[in-house]
């Protein structure tokens, strides 16, 4: 070939499977550079808009990509599969979401630098792309990080609120500690296989854990699932995530409830479903083979998610912040959403995507609505929800639309996502898993009806003026509920829709390395 | 291969022991050889000869810390500028496109910190 000499080996790999990424890269460094150059006064929601306008091209390359055969380029340290797509997608309608509630609702006073705030939600969804779309530990790694830092800045980005400054101090500290662990767990499985490339990983670690280092494996698993339950706000790194969305805005704090969590998923069912895929414990007594993952390891991840469900949903019970019982609500989310891959059926990715999809939807709206009435109200207070329905009947319709499909009620799609994973679960006959999500999704409906009530059945102290509707939260608003309905009444539409357009199955494929067109 | 790993482990350990054992060690010797005889003079705080004045309690500007992280950046892209430098007959045109975004992404930090005003001292 004539270019090879000219452009090195690098010249030949299919750039334009990262179209994605490139587009958000180039929208970030250019909205950077027009902050600086615009004048002091000009209102910074242009760049909100470019942004936005940014991350809608990306959504439409990630879509192109659907169904396309794996490819992947720089020895797989950038993968292109239906996982990622999927991801990514989700990613991408969710910061999207984040946008229009910060076009909506942002105040020049409360976030002073606006410009900052916009692109700073571009790097942070740069990053969780890359952690969706990566199958070499360093390039995970470094996406993990992006997202992170980005997301520390962005939680204290209200310079001058205390409690912003203090929830940033807080994440900051919590997300290096488990980021340390997270590494400190990499660290085994690099020294154990002399890789950090995941398919290199899974073809030696079957080896490695056959010729004594079983424990090690065990351990890494350990670190590294931990560590990265951090960004997904289960236990045992819940801690953080109550005071860390009550001192974030409430954009940043539906971007931490959806993106930064679904991105955590991403990584964790990316690492180890490739890694531990080829680990056979055989029995010294019997000699039955079993797998680590789909048979010995399910009990540790079961017990993760039956803790995290039981306590986000009772100590939501007790908040009167509607952002602290948001954030606990989030930690029973992450144990819900952390069944399938605990029983680990054939379904598990159908089941977290269309979970995923529910609560992607159900939260944004949740956040939109909150971020009005705390503009409204002054406050976070759930109190600050009473009388809703006299003042603004669509909101509370709305609003108890989202609730229902948190709370799991049939017709919304909330339902049929937590149904999906608890059928799954008795298959697998883990009756106890399925027990405490039944008897927790119970209890979840006291915090979630407690806020309808507030709408229906209390008067606002402050009056009945009716709250004023921005046309971007509009949008926002009627999509979230067209699909939460949509998804609840058609559910079998979405599985379909998913299971025909998204071959799962080839993320454990070895991808071409160099892709020629 | 599994006896391997874990004599790597014990020479970490080896190290640990040692270098607790070599301060306090050292210490507790110190201790029980020299005599003790304390007066004001010797229990002022040595620095280098000068006679010791005011609380070292004292606030620094935090424009240090921004000109420091400045510093380390220009610092890390000059380590990386070397080793493409030397290689660069068999990296390539494409080699260097990358040098020239990954340069151009720094000046576009140095142009952010020149337009916030970190670059000024008042």
């Amino acid at each position: 070939m004539n270019g090879d000499s000219k452009w090195g080996v690098l010249g030949q790999y299919d750039w334009s499977i990262m179209a994605p990424e490139l587009t958000i890269l180039v929208f970030a460094t250019l909205l950077s550079i027009i902050d600086l150059l615009l004048p002091k006064k000009t209102d910074r929601r242009i760049i909100g808009v470019l942004g936005l306008i940014g991350v809608i091209i990306s959504l439409i390359f990630t879509l192109s990509n659907t169904g396309t055969q794996p490819a992947s380029i720089l020895a797989d340290m950038y993968r292109l599969d239906s996982f990622a797509v999927a991801f990514k997608a989700i990613f991408l309608t969710g910061v999207a979401f984040a946008f229009l509630m910060s076009l909506g609702t942002l105040d020049k006073k409360d976030v002073h630098y606006q410009g900052e705030f916009y692109y700073l939600l571009l790097t942070a969804l740069l990053g969780a792309m890359f952690m969706a779309s990566s199958a070499d530990l360093i390039t995970l790694f470094i996406g993990l990080e992006l997202l992170s830092l980005s997301s520390f800045i962005l939680v204290g980005i209200r310079k001058k609120h205390i409690q912003s400054n203090e929830s940033a101090f807080k994440y900051v500290v919590i997300g290096s500690i488990s980021a340390a662990v997270t590494l400190y767990g990499m660290s085994f499985i690099y020294g154990l296989t002399g890789t950090t490339n995941l398919y290199l990983i899974a073809e030696r670690l079957g080896n490695v854990y056959q010729g004594g280092f079983s424990y090690i494996v065990y351990l890494a698993f350990f670190l590294m699932f931990v560590g990265l339950s951090f960004k997904i706000s289960a236990v045992p790194n819940q801690t953080w995530a109550p005071d860390v969305y009550q001192g974030a805005p409430t954009p940043v704090t539906a971007f931490l409830s959806v993106v930064s969590k679904a991105a955590g998923f991403a990584i964790i069912l990316r690492i180890f479903i490739i890694m531990l895929s080829n680990v056979i414990d055989i029995d010294p007594t019997t000699g039955e083979m079993k797998s680590l993952l789909v048979d010995n390891l399910g009990l540790y991840i079961g017990i993760v998610a039956a803790a995290s469900m039981i306590i986000g949903n009772t100590m939501a019970l007790r908040q009167v912040n509607m952002k602290r019982m948001m954030a606990y609500s989030g930690i029973a989310q992450a144990g819900y959403l952390l069944v399938p891959f605990a029983t680990f059926t054939v379904l598990l990715f159908e089941q977290t995507l269309f979970y995923l999809i529910a609560y992607l939807f159900a939260n944004m709206g949740i956040f939109a609505i909150m971020a009005l009435v705390s503009k409204d109200q002054g406050h976070d207070e759930i109190r600050g929800f009473a009388g809703l329905f006299q003042r603004a009947p669509l909101l509370a319709i709305s609003m108890t639309i989202f609730l229902l499909s948190l709370a799991g009620i049939p017709v919304t799609a909330g339902f049929f996502g937590k149904f999906y994973i608890f059928l799954s679960s008795v298959a697998r006959q883990n009756y106890w898993l399925a027990g405490i999500m039944m008897a927790t999704s119970v209890v979840s409906y006291v915090y979630y009806f407690g806020v309808m009530k507030q709408m229906f059945m209390r008067t606002n102290p402050n009056g009945v003026n009716k709250i004023k509707v921005p046309p971007c939260i509009g949008i926002a608003l009627v999509v979230a509920v067209v699909v939460t309905l949509f998804a609840g009444i058609f559910p079998s539409q979405v599985i379909d829709y998913l299971h025909n357009n998204f071959l799962f199955e080839n993320m454990m494929q070895v991808a071409e390395q160099v892709v020629m067109k | 291969m599994a006896a391997l790993y874990a004599n790597n482990y014990l020479i970490v350990a080896i190290f640990l022991f040692l270098g607790i054992l070599l301060p306090v060690g050292a210490l507790t010797f110190g201790r029980l050889l020299r005599p003790h005889n304390p007066t004001t003079v010797k229990r002022e705080t040595y620095e280098s000869g000068l006679e010791p004045f005011g609380s070292s309690w004292v606030q620094f500007n935090v424009k240090y810390y921004i000109f420091a992280i400045m510093f380390v950046i220009f610092d890390v892209e000059t380590i990386f500028l070397y080793p493409w430098a030397v290689a660069y007959d068999q990296l390539g045109l494409f080699a260097l496109v990358e040098m020239l975004i990954f340069i151009a992404l720094l000046v576009i930090g140095l142009i952010y910190a020149w337009k916030k005003k970190v670059l000024e001292w008042n």
